[in-house]
């Protein structure tokens, strides 16, 4: 493809894909996004790749892997248009009767259709399904329209558009008053107003401004990022350089992690493509604006999400937070006034400024606009990336959306936000998805990680392990982040192994608030979430620890014994022959014991027990 | 020419020079503001955090450290309410069970209002205040020595281990290190570690007049920036 040099030789070029594809009547769209890619999807889109050829569809059927759909707990899917026919766990053999029936003769395999739970009625589509009916997918139903490797299927479908009418026509001033009005929020976690950010970065002094992408998602467990950048690379690209245009910067970065190598891959792509093109370099669709684009990888550590940190990586140095009493929109990369947004910030960009701020202000709530993608997991039926309106309940989330407790049992807590986030109670899901009500109770949006835990799950045991993530991710560069988290962990660790006492719970919730008052940086200033929070709904489990040395749940090995009830024994001799401690003996047909010395609490014979003869006390 | 702006520190009104930062002018004006990794002549990182502040800033205090913070016209600072003296006596404590051995960090702690300490004593010795690793590369532009890994695992030492030849062991860095005046009686055995507090009764100060600076010659080699 050739240079574009104006807006409207964008114009044409996008009728001109649209007029292409015209004699394609049928779209095979497969999520080859990260969870489904875990499921083998690849070798299912290869073998609906050769069936289409070999029954000679391939010049009337398009066969595009997309990013993730989200649905990833039923990967992987297909989808099949016209009739939008959802297919969950295909596997490479189903590819012949996907093509034979479906695509060519638009019958639907009943087989590979999603079965409802708790009704055990089949759905037909994506509508049919409550997982999907109860989001509101603005970001995410993108994902789907794209082969993320491809820039015509942008273009086609409407892409840099807004890019081109905004250069074309809209003064930067005006572009950030439609994001103030908008009411958009970052999506990193803190949750600062995008539009006053951009402003102040727009009036700092300064010829040379940058803006960056941070894709350094590092949440446990949360990928909404990943999921984006993957999926639809120029959506991110387009609201960078609206960005760009709107602060007055000539270059950006997008900041990503290494770990993520399909995203990596992708926006490199993304890039290329932009460039050959000419949507970057120097006068961009025959206008004044320049502006260019690098991807740089980031080696995998926790601390440089943080912006600050990322900025010091981005220079070549060691990731390290700095101070911010100057702000980075003033004083940010090499010094230099610096936009930095999250990837699902910018990726709301495009369609504000397209639809209007009013579009955008219309969902959500009256602090916190738009829709928010949030990485559903844990003991819930459906796990995947979910997305809602702001002002959405938690409840809505956990179980319309989420199909509710996993196995039965009773949910117990959300822990949202990731590791500076909090664990909120059953009693709390009413309140909905808002950054300032999820911030007054002790939690936070974050960047939308949402574990869900039920009553197997120890709220120690997981204030716990987030205390262990974050002294293993912190820079070490502050005290109160350095030893305050070391000593949290030693004390809760102290209460997990029963030696515990009230006056040292006392002292870690005087800890806890002391870091989050005095650490350097945003990291460390949320780091303590996961205790006090946990401190604060779930204290009887803590004294349970102290005082009655139990765990409620199970989860503490010191704190726990497996024991054998007689009565449900029958002595078959299976956890006698899977114990790799040697810890059970007993005769043939007699009850069977375990010998508290030897036994390392593994629960393998537990797992074992055909009778569930095996207790934890 | 020198610029000023006007700030209000613990309610006094101070002319300040424009581009200093709100822990120099503090001191200088003899308001002390206790400190470790601050070192008049280098720049600062805020790793310490024992300069707190409560910088009050649309009716919402916010706390910060002083010697990242540059003063601004009109700014209001407190630098000893009851919030900040139980922060920097908690950062206090943090560091005093990391580094016993050193008197500096002793007195620091006393000064600071420790009074026990609540953790288990851990003797590490260094606590990365970093004033070794600046002096080295900003005064004497050598990088003889940095900081190596991260987090629990992070510490000062040569690149790859080794003394490099541009280390001229023009001995600096010791000279800044907290760690190098132990305490009174001697440095203490592992297992016998505590809160001294013994020198020239600073305890009894320390209660009398709570997060007062006290005279401290005790610390020299260490003295903070008033008597530098």
């Amino acid at each position: 493809m050739s240079r574009l040099n104006s807006y409207r030789e964008l114009e044409h070029l996008c009728k001109r894909l649209c007029e292409e594809r015209q004699n394609i009547t049928t779209t095979v769209m497969a999520c080859d996004g990260p969870g489904c890619q875990a499921s083998e999807s690849r070798a299912v889109i290869a073998a609906i790749r050769n069936e289409l050829s070999q029954q000679g569809l391939d010049g009337t059927v398009r066969l595009r892997a997309t990013g993730c759909h989200g649905f990833c707990e039923q990967g992987p899917i297909v989808v099949i248009e016209p009739g939008n026919i959802f297919y969950c766990h295909v596997a490479p053999d189903d590819a012949f009767e996907i093509v034979y029936q479906t695509v060519a003769k638009g019958e639907v395999i009943e087989r590979l259709l999603y079965t409802d739970p708790v009704s055990g009625e089949k759905a037909r589509t994506e509508s049919e399904i409550p997982f999907y009916s109860r989001q509101d997918q603005q970001l995410l139903s993108l994902n789907r329209l794209v082969d993320p490797c491809s820039i015509e299927d942008y273009i086609a479908a409407g892409g840099y558009s807004t890019l081109a009418r905004v250069l074309d026509r809209v003064a930067p001033d005006e572009i950030i008053r439609e994001i103030k009005a908008s009411g958009l929020r970052g999506r990193g976690g803190g949750g600062f107003p995008t539009g006053r950010k951009w402003a102040e970065c727009r009036e700092a002094p300064g010829d040379e401004k940058y803006v960056i992408c941070n894709a350094d998602e590092g949440d446990p467990g949360a990928y909404m990022d990943r999921g984006v950048l993957e999926g639809n690379p120029h959506l991110v690209l387009e609201g960078m350089m609206i960005g760009a245009w709107a602060v007055g910067a000539r270059k950006g970065y997008i900041y990503v992690r290494n770990e993520y190598p399909l995203a990596v891959t992708h926006s490199r792509i993304a890039v290329e493509q932009m460039r050959e093109l000419g949507l970057l370099g120097d006068n961009i669709l025959g206008t004044s604006f320049s502006f260019d684009v690098d991807i740089a990888r980031g080696g995998g550590a926790f601390v440089c999400g943080e912006s600050t940190a990322l900025m010091a990586s981005l220079e070549g140095g060691v990731g390290e937070p700095r101070p911010k009493d100057v702000h980075t929109v003033v004083d940010g990369l090499y010094h230099k006034p610096t936009t930095l947004n999250n990837v699902e910030t910018w990726a709301n960009v495009p369609a504000i400024i397209q639809n209007g701020s009013a579009w955008f202000a219309s969902k959500g709530t009256k602090g916190s606009k738009g829709t928010k993608i949030l990485a559903l997991t844990g003991r819930i039926k459906n796990t995947g990336l979910v997305e809602v309106a702001m002002g959405t309940p938690i409840s809505t989330v956990v179980f319309d959306i989420g199909g509710g407790a996993l196995n039965g049992n009773p949910i117990k807590a959300v822990q949202i936000g990731g590791p500076s986030g909090g664990c909120l109670p059953v009693s709390k899901f009413d309140l909905p998805v808002d950054f300032d009500v999820l911030y007054e109770i002790g939690s936070m949006v974050g960047s939308g990680g949402m574990v869900v835990m039920d009553e197997e799950s120890c709220m120690v045991d997981v204030a716990k392990y987030f205390l262990a993530f974050l002294q293993d991710e912190s820079c070490g560069k502050c005290v109160p982040c350095r030893l305050g988290i070391d000593r949290m962990l030693e004390i809760i660790t102290d209460i997990t192994e029963g030696r515990g006492t009230l006056k040292q719970l006392d002292l870690l919730e005087e800890l806890a608030e002391t870091v989050a008052e005095t650490a350097l940086c945003g990291l460390g200033k949320t780091a303590p979430n996961p205790v006090l929070s946990t401190l604060r709904y779930f204290r009887p489990e803590y004294e349970a620890h102290i005082k009655d040395k139990k765990c409620l749940a199970g989860v503490c090995k010191a704190l726990i014994t497996y024991s054998i009830d007689p009565e449900k024994c029958n002595g078959c001799g299976v956890c006698i022959r899977e114990c790799v401690h040697g810890a059970i003996t007993g005769e043939k047909k007699q009850t069977h014991v375990i010998d508290d010395g030897l036994c390392q609490k593994c629960g393998i014979c537990q797992s074992e027990c055909k009778f569930d003869a095996i207790r934890v006390v | 020419m020198l610029q000023y702006v006007n700030v209000d520190i613990d309610g006094a009104i101070i002319r300040a020079i424009k581009g200093t930062s709100v822990l120099d002018t503090a001191i200088e004006y003899g308001i002390c503001i206790p400190h470790l990794c601050h070192v008049p002549y280098l720049s600062d990182i805020g790793a310490c955090r024992l300069c707190i502040v409560e910088h009050v800033k649309n009716g919402r205090s916010e706390i910060t450290t002083s010697c990242t913070l540059n003063v601004e016209e009109g700014m209001v600072i407190m630098t000893n309410t009851d919030k900040i003296r139980k922060l920097r006596r908690n950062l206090a404590e943090l560091l005093v069970a990391q580094a016993p051995n050193s008197r500096a960090i002793q007195d620091i702690a006393v000064r600071c209002g420790v009074k026990e300490v609540r953790y288990p004593f851990r003797n590490d010795d260094c606590v990365l205040c970093g004033r070794c690793v600046r002096v080295c590369t900003e005064i004497w532009k050598a990088r003889a020595i940095g900081f190596v890994g991260r987090g629990k695992d992070r510490r000062v030492d040569y690149p790859f281990g080794v003394r490099p030849e541009f280390c001229k062991q023009c001995g600096s860095c010791i000279q800044l290190c907290p760690m190098t005046i132990t305490p009174c009686d001697g440095p203490m055995k592992p297992g016998e570690e505590r809160l001294c507090g013994n020198c020239e009764s600073q305890l009894i100060i320390a209660d009398e007049t709570p997060g007062s600076c006290v005279w401290c010659e005790l610390g020299e080699g260490f003295a903070c920036g008033r008597y530098a």
